[in-house]
């Protein structure tokens, strides 16, 4: 116990003396966040623009409209339906809205009218937001309409009712960005310790080779839970998002995220005699994981056939599971399988390095 | 009273027999030297002895112990410096050999280790901003961690100023006489003839000759060494044509020749000399005792620096 806290000790003074690594580790992520998080937030809560034909002239389809321009997240513009389309598919508009000819008529024999949307399918994000909303208000005009008593109503402390913003998406892509980067550049001191003979230095003292590792992958886990607080604190101070779901499961996301990748990390440069090779080898794991894991877009972009590496990277999932408990976001998977996989990477991860790493 | 003993080691590398049937016995209290070239296979012997390499055949035991069966019972009383100073660049000297206190049941002050090597003034400083003499002194600082019992020190001195190796010398002298076992590997040879009680010759995996220093001088040379330059050298047959001479050595125009009489050798180079006056100029003629250095030349052919 007495060389693990030694060795941890060092290991901490040298990172507080090494300005890359503290830049890396700190200033990095919030560079980032700060960066999205002005070009997303501009200024103030998001509108989208929004398309609405009516194409029934009567007062139903009015009450219908107004309900609809009364909804904040909406910027409303009517014309009619070419335009909007192209409008839409220019990108100018994010949905377009189109209440059918005889919605009043049809109402009145008590048949159902379609009200339809078009949208942009790769915006999943505004989609999402934009879908949801819209049900919400066709809800209740329906209820008006029928005149229904409401017996059972859903009270909703839905996403929407906290303004979920892009930017709120982004947080937890940052900490997955984060843990990704913390955990698979953990090999690299290492590496470096390979190169200049400190594991054969340290294999000359009685020393333990588990010590030597647990101390590093347990300074890793102290950086990677301070990183996740500077980065929730910043977000919540400057972009006021909130953490929604349960701290100690989110703790423990960080602590399985950061173990998983460490062990990439390890075993991506188990055979690696210097810093120079390592380096490649280790970003060659990083930017397609980070690209195609739906960190920071979302994966309905990729084209069919990449879904199978999509959902094979362990990224993925820590980035379903962070969104899933810090907004409250809707889930690709459920929190259950996200936690199966990522301790299914750890395990494999474990196994093949204490296979392969060479400790000389 | 034995401490180290290797019977019949064997290192392959490849092709290579980098340690080719090596046996040898340290007792108890002596400065052990093993000399060398590079690549003659020091640094593999000690390793394997330290118990860092795994040999292919033979023996070795370590205070009574079987380095493949105990390494860490025996690493807890051994200090190991290794060739490469291998230090944590960010840690400063003093955090360097305190971290290394922890991983060691019994350890010494660390005041008291940089007062050793004289590194009290240095203690502060980031082991990145060492000069090459202060990280050889913290590397041999860091091999003295646990007060061992054996110290293994791989080339200390080299890179070291004249000041730091006499420096550094003490050290080992004082830990004679604290009764600890120095095993020494080095390719200064007046370095291993003023510090060790017996020293090993070792090259191409093999010991080639092994005693106290003035043992192996005395076995080799009942000849002293007459040395002087030439340029050109004069032909090696003509060297050994001269009475009384043994052994010849040439080294670009450096030329020793040994010799059991040496007033009739002496007369006939100056003979030589005089008669060759306009083409080649005798300089720095002088008589010496042998030493280890010309013991090493003897027997390999070779300096033990080319």
């Amino acid at each position: 116990m007495k060389a693990f806290n030694k060795l941890l000790i060092a290991s901490f003074k040298q990172f507080f003396r090494d300005r890359t690594a503290l830049f890396f580790t700190f200033a990095f992520p919030l560079l980032f966040m700060l960066i999205f998080g002005l070009v997303f937030s501009g200024g103030g809560n998001i509108s989208y623009d929004i398309g609405l034909v009516n194409n029934d002239d009567s007062a139903t389809s009015t009450g219908i409209t107004q309900a609809i321009e009364q909804v904040p997240l909406f910027k409303i513009s009517e014309g009619n339906l070419e335009e909007k389309m192209a409008e839409l598919e220019s990108g100018d508009l994010r949905a377009v809205i189109v209440i059918p000819k005889d919605t009043e008529s049809r109402l009145i024999l008590g048949e159902t009218a379609d009200i339809t949307v078009y949208y942009d399918p790769t915006q999943t994000t505004s989609a999402q937001i934009i879908l949801s909303a819209l049900s919400e208000v066709i809800d209740e005009v329906n209820q008006q309409l029928t005149q229904q008593p409401v017996l059972l109503q859903l009270v909703e402390e839905s996403t929407l009712s906290k303004q979920l913003r892009d930017i709120d998406f982004l947080v937890p892509g940052i900490l997955a960005m984060s843990v990704l980067f913390l955990g698979l550049f953990g090999g690299l001191p290492i590496v470096e310790w390979r190169e200049k003979q400190v594991l054969k230095r340290l294999g000359a003292t009685p020393i333990r080779r588990s010590t030597v590792i647990s101390s590093q992958v347990a300074y890793r886990l102290v950086l990677a839970v301070l990183q996740t607080v500077i980065i929730i604190a910043i977000a919540y101070f400057a972009f006021d998002t909130q953490i929604l779901g349960n701290w100690l499961v989110l703790l423990g996301l960080v602590i399985l995220g950061t173990l998983t990748f460490v062990s990439l990390g390890y075993l991506a440069v188990s055979r690696a005699r210097t810093s120079e090779g390592a380096i490649p080898i280790v970003q060659l794991i990083q930017f397609p994981m980070l690209f195609l894991s739906g960190v920071f877009f979302p994966v309905e972009i990729l084209p069919d056939f990449m879904r199978p590496i999509v959902a094979a990277l362990p990224l993925t999932y820590l980035g379903d599971a962070f969104r899933q408990v810090m907004v409250d976001a809707t889930p690709l998977y459920p929190l259950g399988i996200d936690i199966a996989v990522l301790a299914g990477w750890l395990v494999i991860c474990m196994v093949l390095t204490i296979r392969f790493f060479r400790w000389e | 009273m034995l401490t180290i003993e290797v019977e019949n080691l064997v290192k392959c590398y490849g092709d290579i027999r980098a340690v080719d049937g090596i046996s040898f016995q340290v007792a108890k209290g002596e400065v052990y030297g093993m000399l060398g070239p590079n690549g003659a296979g020091k640094t593999t012997t000690v390793e394997i002895i330290e118990g860092l390499r795994q040999a292919d055949s033979g023996r070795v035991s370590v205070m009574g112990m079987d380095v493949t069966k105990a390494p860490d019972k025996i690493k807890q009383r051994i200090g190991i410096q290794l060739q490469a100073p291998a230090l944590l660049p960010l840690l400063r000297v003093e955090e360097v050999l305190d971290t290394f206190t922890g991983f060691y049941r019994n350890s010494l002050p660390v005041d008291e280790l940089l007062e050793m090597l004289a590194l009290q003034e240095s203690r502060k400083v980031l082991a990145k901003n060492l000069s090459g003499g202060q990280q050889q002194r913290l590397s041999v600082a860091m091999a003295l961690v646990n007060d061992p019992e054996i110290a293994f020190l791989d080339e200390p001195t080299t890179g070291l100023d004249p000041q730091s190796r006499r420096g550094l010398w003490t050290v080992i002298e004082d830990m004679r006489h604290k009764g600890k076992t120095v095993f020494l590997t080095t390719h200064y040879m007046e370095e291993a003839e003023h510090l060790c009680d017996r020293v090993a010759i070792i090259d191409h995996g093999k010991i080639i000759a092994s005693g106290s220093p003035q043992e192996l001088i005395t076995n080799y040379f009942e000849e002293r060494a007459i040395q002087f330059e030439m340029d050109p050298p004069p032909p090696r047959a003509v060297l050994q044509g001269f009475p009384g001479t043994t052994n010849v050595a040439i080294n670009v125009n450096e030329v020793v020749i040994y010799s059991k009489n040496i007033p009739t050798t002496m007369s006939a180079i100056l003979k030589f000399a005089e008669k060759e006056e306009l083409t080649s100029q005798l300089k720095d003629l002088h008589v010496r005792q042998a030493t280890l250095e010309d013991v090493f030349l003897k027997l390999t052919g070779r300096k033990i620096r080319e």
